[in-house]
């Protein structure tokens, strides 16, 4: 990108700048415990990178055995542990271990990847930079958001150690499987610290959207009104008003369960259960599921609504043009927000619930398809007559457009309850979350790491190994998940450790193996994004201030921003997607430049007559 | 090449359709299919064509336009539209085939059961009633347990002629067959992907399934919700019999049960098989 415009003498003064303001601080409160919000980014940058891998694996060892039934992994199966596999050295998956990897895969992904990575990483590090702010209202409880999560994930991992392994009744943990124990009261195990371990994930989401509300509410930059702000901050903003509805509620689910495993309650199980175990009587197992996803549900807006967000802002940029409509988004993220609440049964046609139930949710379901479209028209009306540069951050939000309509049409399938009746539970359900999940969020995530990475590390991305990514994880994203849908309207079950024992399923061999090669190279090529990552640190371009040449207040901010942001007042005069405008030599107008202008006929043009302030609009 | 190009042709995956509602069920699915290719073509043709006619170019600058509101309010109500008739046209379909006011009056009634990992049949014998067990009498699941999994009162005369089959059934052609689906421990699914049935069973209710299949054959019954390790074996077959072979198997079934009872055996003959296989 063409950096001429910028002002470069600057980007260098300050281009490694630990504010002087701040006195020193000794290591530790610098990097681990800091209360820049910058610095706890990219915490949970290293930490949600670090979990995206560990997911992944345990995908890919599921992928193997639906694939190839009773053969041994390749490579490392014959240095798994003992109680993993059918027999010592075996290398063969038994079926329990099969439960625990397809609980932890969905519990990690979600948990401790893509939540942490939308809401946690830019969150922090978007909403004070975007608002033109030094940090957050609550640096504090901000670092201990982050701080919560290492020991969660820790506790997580250490499943492995208990009888039995890790968590095994799906990262819905749907009781009775997950709360009907035989071990006596007080033992630990791995559903016990699952529950524990999430308890503090949920504790973590709380904190930094408690901190993301009061922050954008109270130190927005002089002269941002609300819809001043970039979609970025507004979707990030309506998320922590759902984490922190929702969040509350799924706590106060892992509390019950918790008291049923760790203390024997009854809280979800049924009397007169037919189990060796004697603890059960009086509770509903339904009712985990209404708790569990009026949670759940909302969490799915909470992994994808931030990078919607980030989509747009990367989008407008590259596009040079104004969001289409860019009320209509806020109203659309809004929408979807309230409407994610009142949607949760859709997961439960199938469950038992009160079919009537089923016809109330289904109808909220297919409503909440119509704020999805109005967005997905948005973006292609933010195309429309745009003057497109594919940078990697750009295709990357490409695709999590088109991924997103692929995965928003497939949701289209299973909102219909009847034609959930015979796609519930099979592998059309889970084409559908990965194409939201990983087409859509984890695509919208990289655009957003592209596009951020200059401002958080004061270095540029390479683009060409940027590029070699993109395709690499496009093209095998989508000959691992596409298939899924075939595998899915065959009938296949999800969480089923050998299709083979089924007659109908005998034909789809092929469709699996076919999946699992696509599903190594797609595991395989996200090594080139942590390559890229690590290398560009330290051999990467260095970073002008503006290197997309775009407007929102991040931007202001020295390429390498030290504690405390800015090294200028901040003040707002226009909204944040002012590209191309008619009037200006320079296609962007950043919010922070003065000038006036006027709109006619939803066109903005330039009015030339701030002339005092015309000497510091030449400066940038 | 072909069987690329079979994977594109989605519909062509289904397994073979036997019931008669299944044929709506399939049908509704082709209309979401169709509409969805369509936006999916529309969309992807829009996006692709303005990647392609305003990718960059250095002599030209983006066009500065904020949107318009007839434009928003017109892809509002279009899709509004379009989605409220597909919810409508489809809640339809789901009255009828889960509504409990809906279940037809019963041909043939059973009773099934999920275990960690099979599935109990049970049949109301001869007398074409079932007696005093967990399901008709809510007070005698006291008595449910693993050579009993039904809760059988077998101090009740109408209970005697009930049997039990285990991980297989046979139901008529051309009938109502109402089963009342529950389960012994965990959550578990029944899944006739023939039939296109699928219902989760919990533990201390009683759920409604019913169907109606218009083709014999064998087909497969699988659980479609995880109950553990061993739940992708959770797998039972079941037969869809001519009225008179289906009636030829009951009284062969309901002999089987008189001689048994005569002989003063437990009237559960699948009882010691219950042993065995529950944990």
């Amino acid at each position: 990108m063409s950096t001429a415009v910028l002002g470069s003498a600057e980007a260098t003064t300050h281009g490694h700048g630990h504010d002087d303001a701040h006195h020193d601080l000794p290591w530790f409160r610098k990097y681990l415990f800091s209360t820049d919000h910058k610095v706890i980014a990219k915490q949970f940058l290293v930490s949600s990178l670090f979990f995206l891998f560990i997911g992944g694996a345990f995908a890919l060892f599921i992928r193997w055995q639906i694939a190839y039934p009773g053969k041994p992994v390749p490579v490392i199966g014959s240095i798994m542990p003992d109680t993993w596999v059918t027999e010592a050295g075996s290398g063969v998956i038994t079926p329990e271990f099969y439960a625990q990897l397809l609980t932890m895969h969905g519990t990690i992904m979600i948990f401790f990847v893509i939540i942490p990575f939308a809401v946690g990483m830019f969150g922090n590090f978007c909403i004070p930079l975007m608002i033109g702010t030094d940090d957050m209202a609550m640096p504090r409880l901000n670092m201990w958001s982050f701080w919560l999560v290492p020991p969660a994930g820790m506790i997580m991992m250490s499943a492995f150690f208990v009888e039995g392994g890790y968590a095994a009744a799906g990262w819905t943990s749907y009781p009775p499987l997950s709360a009907v124990i035989q071990s006596p009261t007080f033992t630990l195990s791995g559903q016990t610290l699952w529950l524990i371990s999430l308890f503090l994930v949920g504790f973590s989401s709380i904190m930094g959207a408690v901190n993301y509300v009061t922050t954008v509410l109270n130190k927005r930059a002089k002269g941002m009104k609300l819809f001043d702000m970039p979609l970025t901050v507004w979707a990030l903003f309506i998320t922590a008003v759902i984490i922190t509805l929702g969040t509350p509620v799924l706590a106060a689910a892992f509390a019950m369960l918790f008291m049923d495993n760790f203390l024997h309650t009854s809280f979800f199980l049924p009397d007169h259960l037919v189990t060796s175990s004697k603890y059960f009587g009086g509770g509903q197992p339904v009712l985990w599921q209404h708790l569990f996803w009026f949670y759940s549900h909302p969490a799915v807006y909470i992994m994808i609504l931030p990078l919607m967000g980030i989509a747009s802002d990367v989008l407008a940029t590259f596009s040079r043009k104004p969001i289409y409509g860019y009320k209509a988004m806020v109203f659309a993220i809004a929408g979807i927000a309230f409407l994610g609440f009142i949607v949760w049964g859709h997961h439960m046609f199938q469950s038992g619930m009160n079919p009537l139930l089923g016809t109330t949710f289904m109808l909220s379901t297919i409503v909440i398809a119509v704020p999805s479209s109005i967005k997905v028209f948005n973006w292609l009306g933010t195309l429309w007559r745009g003057n497109i540069k594919f940078s990697t951050a750009m295709l990357n939000a490409l695709a999590f457009v088109s991924m997103f309509i692929i995965g928003g049409l497939s949701g289209v399938f299973m909102a219909s309850a009847p034609v959930d009746i015979y796609i519930h539970d099979t592998y059309f359900i889970v084409a559908h979350i990965h194409y939201v999940l990983f087409g859509g969020s984890l695509f919208g995530i990289f655009a957003g790491i592209y596009y951020w990475y200059p401002k958080m590390f004061g270095k540029m991305l390479n683009e060409s190994w940027g590029r070699k990514h993109f395709y690499w994880t496009f093209i095998t994203f989508n000959l691992t998940f596409f298939p899924m849908h075939v595998l899915g309207v065959a009938g296949h079950m999800r969480r089923i450790y050998d299709p083979n024992v089924y007659d109908f399923l005998k034909g789809l061999g092929g469709i699996n193996e076919f999946i699992t090669i696509a599903a190594i190279a797609l595991g395989f090529s996200q090594l080139i994004l942590v390559f890229n990552v690590l290398w560009s640190l330290k051999w990467g371009k260095k970073a002008p201030r503006n290197p997309w040449r775009a407007n929102t207040l991040e931007w202001a901010a020295p390429a390498h921003p030290g504690h405390g942001n800015f090294d200028r007042d901040i003040t707002v005069y226009r909204g944040p997607y002012e590209f191309s405008v008619e009037g200006r030599d320079l296609d962007y107008w950043p919010q922070w430049e003065p000038g006036k202008s006027i709109s006619v006929h939803h066109h903005t043009v330039a009015v030339s007559d701030a002339s005092e302030e015309s000497s510091s609009v030449s400066n940038h | 090449m072909s069987e690329v190009l079979r994977v594109l042709d989605m519909l062509a995956w289904f397994p073979e359709n036997i019931s008669t509602f299944g044929g709506e069920l399939d049908a509704l699915f082709n209309i979401i299919y169709y509409i969805s290719v369509a936006i999916f073509f529309l969309t992807f043709g829009i996006l692709i064509y303005f990647l392609i006619k305003y990718r960059f170019n250095p002599n030209r600058k983006g066009y500065n336009y904020h949107g318009n509101n007839i434009v928003e309010i017109t892809w509002t109500i279009l899709p509004t539209i379009l989605f409220a008739a597909i919810g409508v046209y489809s809640d339809d379909i789901w009255e009828e085939t889960k509504y409990s006011s809906r279940v037809p009056k019963p041909d043939v009634e059973i009773l099934v059961l999920g275990k960690t990992y099979g599935w109990y049949f049970l049949y109301p014998g001869a007398d074409g009633k079932f007696g005093r067990n967990a399901f008709t009498d809510r007070s005698a699941r006291a008595l449910m347990s693993a050579t009993n999994p039904f809760g059988i009162d077998s101090s009740d005369a109408a209970s005697a002629d009930d049997f039990t089959t285990e991980n297989q059934f046979r139901v008529p052609v051309n009938a109502n067959i109402v089963m009342r689906g529950s389960s012994i421990d965990v959550l578990h699914s029944f899944f006739l992907p023939n039939m296109r049935v699928k219902q989760d069973v919990v533990p201390g209710t009683w759920m409604n399934i019913w169907y109606n299949a218009f083709k014999t054959g064998k087909f497969e019954l699988a659980c479609a919700e995880l109950c553990g390790g061993g739940h992708y074996a959770m797998r039972a077959e079941y037969q869809v019999v001519s009225a008179s072979d289906y009636d030829a198997w009951l009284d062969q079934k309901n002999g089987e049960v008189k001689a048994a009872r005569e002989a003063s055996v437990p009237p559960a003959d699948t009882a010691a098989a219950a042993v065995a296989s529950l944990r």
